[in-house]
């Protein structure tokens, strides 16, 4: 098993769901109706769990425990892509977010349920029935919304169109794609941004909302290697502000 | 004497009322929750939502969120049909009103029974009837047996939102998401400890 490939696979994904994790979680709250709010809380912890789960698989791959490795690096080391760290602003940009990313998280772990990495295809079939409830609230508000009225069809445009040069840096090639593919691990990046527009077409075009040509939107990358917006380090320092105050108490 | 108690003199109501005004919020969906396999479906309460659709997905975290369940479904409000509510020891189904054959097709209804006063109506089974009124009756012959039902419920099954067989893992991982519940936090001892030294 290439060490390296994997670590860098795993680091990616927890990263990923650890912030957008914390992102969602501010709307504990603020939602916009109880039943709304008690819903995307429940999914924020989700991915906070799914983000534990993975950095569970890097400590036995010989990284620091979980705690150490989400509360005690800085932001050049996280390898979340840009767009799970943008600041919240209005519903309509979260949702956007939800789905554009869900979208591809299902999608990647579908891919990863036949890894030639026991651990994580394991993981890959265990929250199956997560993710699945993620996409169906993440597809049915877009559907719903993006059908409803004049405001909430031009409020999702804007935020589409606004988050979709953030969304393809998800798919930021990795340098270990070769070999990920070549030891079975993950199919790669690039199946998974095609398999990924497929589906976001798909959605979009069941509501009044237009997707612009994708080879006129110019990805930002970034991310994977560490560079961030100037977003992501008040994130961390809240994240872990308790934790730091004493690293070795046991909770 | 004019009465001072405002329950005797009501503020005043408009002699007409006139049309209901449409609502300023999302009407409400019932939700009915099967715990475990082979328990029946049990009714837990409504949510608000523009549609059966999001009825469901918004159900599935507000009333799924924790202990068990292996199946959820919905139903618009106004789809559920509500029998009166008997007093005392009164059986509902020695009162139900009369209903005459309905000339239309047969239908499949589920029937809820409330056993318990301050518990919620628990599914019984699947009649065919042309109407609701119909439904109980049939349901009386079916499921009358013993124990005095308080309120009866009935529920076109084609209204009904259920989860789809490829949406049943959704609650895969429920049992091992923990919270932290009250009843985890063991104080007995230590209150014990605390009033014996205390003695």
């Amino acid at each position: 098993m290439n060490t390296p490939a994997l670590t860098e696979l795993l680091f990616k994904m927890a990263d990923d769901q650890l912030i957008l994790g914390h992102r969602n979680s501010e709307w504990t709250g603020f939602g916009p109706l109880l039943e709304e709010d008690i819903a995307f809380s429940s999914m924020a912890q989700d991915k906070v769990g799914h983000s534990q789960a993975l950095y569970e698989l890097l400590h036995s791959l010989g990284q620091p425990a979980p705690d150490e490795v989400a509360f005690l690096r800085p932001a050049g080391q996280f390898h979340n892509c840009i767009f799970v760290e943008l600041p919240n602003g209005e519903y309509d940009f979260s949702l956007i977010r939800h789905f554009l990313y869900d979208t591809a998280e299902s999608i990647r772990f579908e891919l990863l349920r036949k890894s030639s990495f026991e651990p994580l295809a394991q993981l890959a079939h265990k929250i199956h029935g997560e993710l699945r409830y993620h996409t169906l609230h993440a597809n049915t508000w877009i559907k719903q919304l993006g059908t409803a009225t004049e405001e909430s069809i031009s409020r999702l445009q804007h935020s589409l169109a606004f988050a979709l040069p953030y969304a393809l840096g998800i798919f930021e090639r990795s340098p270990f794609e070769k070999e990920l593919a070549a030891d079975g691990i993950f199919e790669g990046e690039d199946v998974l941004q095609e398999r990924w527009r497929a589906k976001v077409e798909e959605v979009i075009s069941q509501t009044d909302l237009t997707l612009p040509a994708w080879n006129t939107i110019a990805p930002v990358l970034g991310g994977r290697q560490g560079k961030h917006s100037e977003h992501l380090t008040p994130l961390l320092d809240e994240m872990g502000e308790v934790f730091r105050i004493d690293p070795t108490a046991s909770w | 004497m004019k009465s001072l108690d405002p329950r005797v003199e009501r503020l005043p109501i408009p002699a007409a009322v006139g049309a209901p005004s449409p609502l300023d919020q999302f009407g409400t969906f019932e939700v009915f929750v099967q715990p475990k396999e082979g328990k029946p479906f049990q009714h837990e309460g409504a949510v608000h939502a523009p549609n059966l659709e999001m009825a469901f997905v918004l159900a599935k975290e507000t009333f799924t969120r924790r202990f068990t369940c292996v199946s959820l479904y919905v139903v618009e409000t106004d789809n559920v049909f509500v029998s009166a509510v008997t007093e005392g020891n009164q059986n509902v189904y020695d009162v139900l009103p009369d209903a005459k054959n309905g000339n239309g097709k047969e239908e499949s209804f589920e029937i809820y029974h409330l056993l318990k006063r301050g518990k919620q109506p628990v599914h019984v089974g699947t009649v065919q009837a042309t109407d609701a009124a119909r439904a109980m009756l049939r349901a009386r012959e079916r499921f009358n047996s013993g124990a005095v039902v308080f309120n009866v419920w009935a529920v076109r099954t084609s209204d009904i939102r259920f989860t789809s067989p490829d949406e049943n893992d959704f609650w895969q991982t429920l049992p091992e998401k923990k919270f932290r519940d009250a009843g985890d936090y063991k104080g007995g001892d230590k209150l014990k400890e605390f009033l014996e030294r205390s003695k």
